[in-house]
This record gives C-alpha cells, structure tokens and sequence, in this order.
C-alpha cells in the first residue's frame, strides 16, 4: 500500500543500486588521484553529450545573472544547450520527489534551491552525490559550502546572501531607516512587503518581538507577537520578482528582501536602496544539486555543469552578477558593493549578522512558515 | 474497380462498401444489445465520460491517502501508518480557519452578484430585436473567455493599483488615492469578471426557452413587470440559475489564480492555502486534508442545491422529471 | 417584462455597465502593449510595436503557441464523443443512481486545479505518459467535461424524440439514425461545447504545469512563469495574440453556424 504513494519510497532503508556503483567509483577515482597518476583532462569526452540540459532557475536578475556567467560560457565549451526552466522551486520540488519515488527520469537536470528546500531534498534521498572526482572543483571552497548533516556533497552551498531592509529613497529623505522598527510604522501602513512565508525575517522578527537569538527555537513567541503587529500594517506578501514590481509602480515603500532583488531594480533605474540595519539581518545561502534518476549520461554532464558553476571565474562572474559573496575564497566582488555591510567577506562582517543553522531551519522552517500564514490569514 | 461502378444497375463499390460497413455495425450493436439489453445503453454512453473523469478521481485516491500520513521532518517523507492528525490540525489552525470562512463567503458573494448582473445580460441577449445588438453582446462575452485568468488579473492590476487608470482617474477628480489592489474586495471584483460569461452562458439557454407570449400575456392581463418577472420569468428561468449558480460557486470555491494575484498574500482562498502546504512547507498531508475537506464541503453544498431545487435544463435530468 | 419603461432602463443600465466590466481589462491590456516604455501602463508611455518585435524574436514563444493549440484540440477531440453520448445519456434515459452521477460530473469543479494538477500528475506518472501532450489535452478535458456535457445537454432536451422515431419509420437502422438524425440535431450544442472546451484548454495553466516539463511547455504555462518573474509589455503583446486569436475564431464560428445559435430555441 504504501509503495503506492509517490511520497513515500520505495526503498527507504536500501542503498540504490546507482548510488552504491557510484560511491564505489568515486572511491577508485579518489585512489588514483591519490597516487597521482591519471592527470584528469577538464571533461571526459567519451560520455556521450545530451542535446540540453534543463537548469531550473529563477527568474529575472537570477536567471540573467547565471546565464552570463556559467550557462553561456558552459554552452560555449560543451555544445550542450543549457534552457533554464523557470518554474519555482518550491513548485518543481514535489515533481521532482514524486518523479524519483515513481522511478522516472526528473524533470530537470541541476536544480539551484535554497539550501533549506535543498537539504530536505538531500534528507529525502533524492539528490545524486556530488564527489570530486566528478566535480573536482568542490574543493577549495569555503566551509560553509558544504551542507550541514552530510559526509559528503548531496547538494553544494554557493554563494550566501542577506535578507536586507530595501527603501524607496524618496520616501526617506533623511537617509535609510536605522531600525526594522520602520515596518510598524503607521506611515508606511499598506506599504511594507515581505516574502509571503516570512523567509528572511524570523530572526529579526524575534528580536523585534523582544526575544533573542537565543529564543530560536525554542520560544518564537516573540516573533510572532512582532507578525501579529505587522499583520496590522496591511502588508503585501510576494515573492522575488514581485518586490522589483511593487517598487517599481510605487506600491511600497518599505522591503524584507535579497539583496540582489533591490541592487537588480536599482540597476533598472528605479530610485531603491537598501540598508543592514541596527538589529541586524538574516544571512542565508543557497545550493545546486543533480536529482537522482537521470540517465547516466546525463547525470555527469549536469554534474559538470556544477563543477563548471564552482570554478572561480564562471562563479565570480554568476555572483557579482546577483551582488552576492562566493562561498570561494579569493573572488572578486563587484565594485558598487565594495564595504556594503549587506555584502559580507569577513568573519567580522558575518557577525553583525544574524544566521539560523540550517538543522535548525530544516526541522523548524515549515512550522514557521505555517504560523506566518495563519497570522497573516487570520 | 472503377469497371464495377461504370456497370449502372449496381451502386458503386464506395456506397456498397459504406452499406456493408453500416451493416456489420449494426450487426454487431444488435449481437451487443439484444432487446433485453437496451437498458445497458445508456450507461454504455456514460462510458467514456465516467473515464475521463476518472482520472482526476484516480488523482484524489493518492490526494486521500496523503490526507492520512504525517510528514516525518527528518527524511521528509510521510509515515507508513494512518492517521487523523492532518485533519485535526486543519481544525486547530486559526489560519485555515479563516480561510475557509473567507473563501466561502467571497464565493457566495461572487455567486449572487454574477446572478444579479448576469440574468439582465442574458436577457436582453435574448429578447433584443436587433441582430447586430445581440452579436455584440455575445463577441463582448467570449473575448474576455480568451483571455484566460491570468492576463485578465493582470489587467486589473494595471486598473486597480497605487498610480493606476482607477486612481489617477479619481486624483482628477481630487479623491483619492484608494488603496484596492491587494485587498478582498480586488479579489472579489477579479472573481466577479472571470465569472460573469459563465454565469450568462449558463442562464442565456433557460431564458431562451422561455416563450416571450408567456411574459406579453401576463402583463395584458395587468401584471407589473416586476410580478411578471417574479412570478413567471424568474420560475420558468429555475433551471438556468440553479447551473449558473453551481458553476460560479462551484469554480470561484476552488479558485487559485485571482487570489494569488490581485490579492497581495494576505487574502488567500483555500486553493492558495492548499498550494501553500504542497509546495512551501512540503507537507503533503497536510494540504491533502485540507483539499479532502474541501472537495467533500463544495461536493455536499451541491447535492442540497440539487436536492431543493432540482437539476436545470443544464443537469442531467430529462425536464418532465422535474 | 421589457414593455415597461423603468424595467427596460434598468436592464440596459446593467448590460452597459457589464460591457465595460467585461471589456475594461481587455481594453487596457491592449492599449498597453503599444507602450514604449519597459513597464505595463495605462495610459501607455508612448507608441511603438517593440514588444510585438521582442516577441516574434522568441522562438520559445512560437513552440509554446503551437503547442497549446494542439492541446487544445486533443482536449476538443476527447470531449465531443464523451460529453454527447453523456448528455444523451443522462438526458434521454431513466438512470440508476442519477444524483451520484451528478455530483460525480461536478468534480471538476470542486476539486481545487493544484488537487487535480498534482493527483494527475501522480497517474500519469505511475503509468509512464508524462512528458508528452496528449495527456495534457486529457487532463484539460477531464477539467472541462461539465461544459461539453451541459452544452449538448441542452440541445438534447430540444431535441423531438419523434424524430428518431420517424427515422426507424423510414427504416434507418440505430446506428444511420444516431448519425443522420441525432448527432445533426445536436450540432448547436456540440459546437457551444467543443469551442467552449478549446478556449479553456487553450488558457488552461494550473494543472498544465505539473504535467508539462519545459520542452514541452503551452502558452499560458510560459506566461504564467515568465510573466511571474518579471512583469514586463511583452506579456501584453502575447494577450493580444490572445485577443486575436479570439476575434477570429468568433468571426468563424459566426461564419460557420451563425454567433446566435445557442440562443435559438428550435
């Protein structure tokens, strides 16, 4: 009966027969490189070439942004057409797990995800193992690229951002606003936005709410007497490309967004700017991963898609393009976010800032997110 | 080939070959349904429908069984065994609580003000005397069914917003600026739009039916035109308004897209809620239970209406059982 | 009714103001995709026909348009023989458990789209069709079928019995007398059904988008996810091809059996 459902696997306790040959060949590969032997040319040509590959990506600056500095250049040095499929994670997430529990082949080739959508992927057992000998360039990244709970590289972190508190200037023409405290200003009533799960805002709304850091998990109260305030205030509730539009059309004033979100409208001419403030902001990454299922073949050109996405150059250029820090060390960022505290490189930068372990958001997020709906419905 | 038509007495080999076929068809149907068999018939015809259909019941069958598995947060999978905590959390969340209240009262408000605008459309659709009036009014009613929701939303968008067409219309007039985008009653408003051609389409084919010397004999006879409307219009359009009432409930109760874009997060119908659980916090169950609730609620709202005031023309029932 | 004054002042007074209702998006839409700005705007920012050139230059564009069109048509396709032999069904004879069949063709419309998305996607999986279109024309007939079924329907309770009968008279067997007589006397609803079910097959989207990857991926399921990430003039553009579309196939179906014809009694 159970195998029946799609949401439950059919072999939850066995290793698939794919992975195993895999970890075994990766082991052989590790072996020889650590003889240092086989110098690995930069593809392995005799595996046959897939016509495309699909990469799911968001749309606007994000899709852009990775178009210019891996799929371009990818295409370029494989022949492999690269399409981006522009569904939402969130929407190609249960695709993807009923495609695997049903023993299809995924709809897409490489998925990039929030690394908490990630790791539940990655726990569920659907995503194929990233390892060095496929992806050679997993290694000299920074720590934080590898996700945590995991030996190895289910999915690899890339770059990290920070959810920013983005203002339309003339609104504020005293200089941007030095608290979060401005989302419950009366003025602005109708005019402030937020992601319509609350992603981004937990921690500061447990802050705003009188609570600390340390209150996460275990007391979110405060946070949601903070939501509960803020329902009052009549916000808009959107997701990525809204906030560019609500800007641009002059329906806010006042955004919890991604950086890359309000540094794209800027760069479309539309008077935003965007501060950290005192509290504080949320600081989170995001990840790439190959789900299982996928013909041989083409699971190791999407892995060398990845690895093609890790080397320092296509992702220097992939993140400045979003405004976000590489989780490579040594990269150069772009010139505009030169010291912009929303553009962290330093451990002292990291430490204004405010950060949910990813167990953490794995196990509590939903529940979170479920709170903020029934605050924000009621 | 062509020798055996050129033969005159003998119809050409295309029209025997057509007879044979007719032949052996109804050969076969009579070897099929012998007399005592006729009353197969009919459910024989049902066949392919009852299939088609069958595939959004066979849908609900894994939609049913999420419904009664619990989400283990740990492996994101849902447990082996059964049970009822999916629907009692859907009881105890305040959030779906008012969802639901809200997603059933806009449907019900959607419903009687498409009636209200809807039957004098209709009538006069089909009581004008000039043909070009009427061809204007049913192009006016199918080019927005082209337009598909999403367009249409976005439509009003551009209609409803901050420095949009309604308040810069009204700043002229020194008002304003309203805020009604992203409110309910955006929605609401979006919601009566996309539904209003079905509730003509489905009332226009009653009214037609109606006899215009029904509605002549009753006012000679000293009727107002408001008790010819109640007494004889509106009991011969019965039928008409019964569909078009299932149709605008049944679809604005289930209705997704409007609320996810006029609506601004904050104004969401049960589908959103249900999209919400399926995709943004990846518990199946949990938007199954609620989407099991649902379908059964819509599901038993129309059984009563079938119940108190019978099928319509449109429904599935011969009229003189009615 | 329409002999007093008031009664025919109001009824007009309504069917202006629907006019407008129904038209004023429509209208704006389209005044908008002539803008030359980079925003959608009513009044637009200037004229130009940039948007429609961006959108001739988009080869995703093309395919999603001839896709949807033959979805649309595997969708017309599975109704016309389902929902006429339905209706006669339901209509002509005395059924067993007739109000559960009811409720049962409601379905479509109480279940919510997401539901039927994902609970489609789930058998077409579990039996290997995914990936191609003719299970998205049959998913968006199954989500349809009421209309095809309640279009016939009403032709089917116009329809004289007699005249079968006449036809076996004159010594037509079933099957001549189903095609010859039956099926042209229900044309009126079969052709209201069938166009109804291509329009709303050809915009549908929702469940469209759990059952379409993105090679094989229809307009409005393009629109939907473009249109969601950033929102700019070509969208209109695209309703216009909409609009278009629907002009024409309205000034067919005029050409082809008269606009009026469902609002003929006999």
């Amino acid at each position: 009966m159970s195998s029946k459902n799609p949401f439950v696997p059919k072999q939850r306790f066995m290793m698939p027969r794919r992975r195993f040959v895999q970890s075994a060949a990766s082991m052989g590969a590790l072996g020889a490189l650590g003889a240092g032997i086989a110098p690995r040319p930069a593809f392995a040509e005799d595996v046959p070439k897939p016509s495309e590959i699909i990469v799911r990506a968001w749309g606007g600056i994000w899709s852009e942004s990775l178009a210019e500095g891996v799929s371009r250049p990818f295409e370029e040095a494989t022949g492999i057409a690269v399409r981006h499929d522009l569904t939402e994670d969130n929407e190609v997430q249960p695709r993807i797990w009923a495609a695997v529990a049903q023993n299809r082949v995924p709809p897409i080739h490489v998925n990039w995800d929030t690394t908490t959508n990630a790791t539940k992927s990655a726990l569920r057992g659907v995503c194929d193992e990233l390892t060095p000998d496929v992806v050679p360039n997993l290694e000299g990244l920074l720590g934080a690229a590898q996700p945590s709970g995991f030996e190895g590289f289910p999915i690899v972190n890339c770059y990290s951002y920070v959810y920013v508190l983005a203002y339309r200037e003339e609104a504020f023409p005293d200089g941007p606003p030095q608290s979060w405290d401005v989302m419950l200003d009366p003025q602005y009533r109708g005019r402030v936005a937020m992601y319509n799960d609350g992603i981004g805002f937990e921690p500061v709304a447990v802050i705003m709410g009188g609570g600390s850091m340390d209150d996460i998990p275990d007391n979110m109260e405060p946070a949601w007497e903070f939501y509960r305030q803020f329902r009052e205030q009549q916000p808009l509730l959107g997701e990525d490309p809204d906030f560019t539009n609500w800007f641009q059309r002059g329906e806010i004033d006042v955004a919890c967004t991604i950086i890359s979100n309000a540094r794209s409208a800027k760069q479309a001419g539309i008077p935003v700017s965007w501060t950290v403030p005192q509290e504080g902001a949320k600081y989170d990454t995001d990840a790439l991963w190959v789900p299982l299922g996928l013909p041989d073949n083409e699971a190791y050109w999407a892995k060398q898609y990845v690895n093609f996405a890790l080397a320092g150059e296509n992702m220097e250029t992939w993140c400045s393009g979003l405004g976000l820090p590489p989780l490579r060390p040594g990269l150069e960022g772009p010139d505009d976010l030169v010291g912009d505290p929303a553009y962290p490189q330093t451990e002292e930068d990291f430490a204004r800032l405010l950060n949910i372990p990813t167990d953490i958001l794995v196990e509590h997020q939903s529940d979170w997110f479920a709170m903020f709906r029934d605050i924000m419905q009621s | 080939m062509t020798s055996a038509a050129q033969s005159g007495a003998v119809a050409p080999p295309s029209t025997r070959a057509r007879w044979r076929a007719i032949d052996a068809i109804d050969g076969t149907l009579r070897r099929l349904f012998p007399p005592r068999a006729r009353w197969l018939i009919p459910y024989v015809f049902l066949v392919p429908a009852v299939l088609i259909v069958f595939v959004i019941v066979a849908g609900l069958f894994y939609i049913g069984d999420s419904s009664l598995r619990v989400l283990d947060r740990s492996t994101f999978t849902q447990s082996d065994d059964y049970s009822l905590t999916n629907y009692i959390g859907v009881y105890e969340r305040t959030g779906y609580r008012s969802v639901l209240q809200r997603t059933f009262v806009g449907a019900t408000t959607v419903t009687i003000v498409v009636l209200l605008l809807a039957f004098p459309y209709a009538y006069a659709m089909v009581r004008t005397t000039s043909s070009f009036m009427r061809k204007f009014l049913l192009f006016n009613l199918f080019l927005p069914f082209f337009l598909g929701q999403v367009v249409r939303a976005y439509g009003w968008l551009i209609i409803l917003g901050q420095q949009g067409l309604m308040n810069n219309t009204l700043a002229q007039f020194g008002i304003g600026p309203i805020s009604v985008l992203y409110t309910n009653t955006a929605v609401t408003i979006g919601l009566i739009q996309y539904m209003l051609p079905f509730g003509v389409l489905m009332l226009a084919p009653a009214l037609t039916a109606i006899d215009e010397d029904i509605e002549a004999a009753s006012g000679s006879l000293g009727a107002r035109w408001w008790e010819t409307l109640w007494y004889v219009v509106l009991p011969l359009a019965k039928p008409g308004l019964v569909a078009a009432t299932v149709v605008v409930f049944t679809i604005s109760l289930t209705e997704f897209a409007i609320p996810a874009i006029l609506g601004g997060g904050t104004n969401d119908y049960v589908a959103n809620a249900i999209y919400d659980a399926f995709f943004r916090i990846s518990d199946m169950g949990a938007g199954s239970a609620l989407a099991v609730l649902l379908i059964l609620f819509g599901s038993f709202l129309v059984a009563v209406l079938f119940a108190v005031a019978g099928t319509g023309t449109m429904g599935f029932v011969r009229e003189s059982d009615q | 009714m329409m002999q007093s004054a008031f009664a025919r002042r109001l009824v007009w007074t309504v069917v202006w103001f629907n006019i407008v209702f129904l038209g004023l998006p429509t209208f704006v839409i389209l005044a908008a995709s002539f803008t030359a700005g980079e925003i959608l705007t009513f009044p637009p920012d200037g004229f130009s026909l940039r948007w429609y050139q961006e959108l001739l230059g988009m080869r995703d564009f093309q395919g999603a348009l001839w896709r949807s069109v033959q979805v649309a048509a595997i969708c017309t396709l599975f109704s016309i023989p389902a929902g006429t032999l339905a209706a006669l069904a339901m209509v002509r004879y005395r059924l067993r458990f007739a109000r559960t069949l009811q409720i049962y063709f409601l379905l479509p419309f109480t279940v919510p789209l997401v539901v039927s998305g994902i609970g489609m996607m789930f058998v077409f999986g579990e039996i290997g069709v995914l990936g191609q279109l003719w299970p998205v024309g049959l998913a968006t007939c199954a989500i349809n079928l009421p209309f095809m079924i309640w279009s016939v329907s009403a032709s089917v309770n116009r329809l004289d019995p007699d005249l079968e009968n006449a036809a076996a008279n004159c010594g037509a067997t079933p099957f001549q007398a189903f095609f010859t007589v039956t099926v042209p006397a229900l044309m009126p609803g079969i052709i209201t059904g069938a166009l109804l079910m291509f329009i709303l097959a050809f915009n549908e989207f929702i469940v469209s988008l759990f059952l379409v990857d993105v090679r094989i991926v229809t307009l409005p399921v393009w629109m939907y996810t473009s249109i969601r990430n950033i929102i700019t003039p070509d969208l209109a553009a695209v309703a216009v091809v909409y609009i278009a579309i629907a002009a024409v196939a309205i000034f067919v179906l005029d050409r082809l059996v008269g606009l009026d014809i469902f609002l003929k009694s006999k």
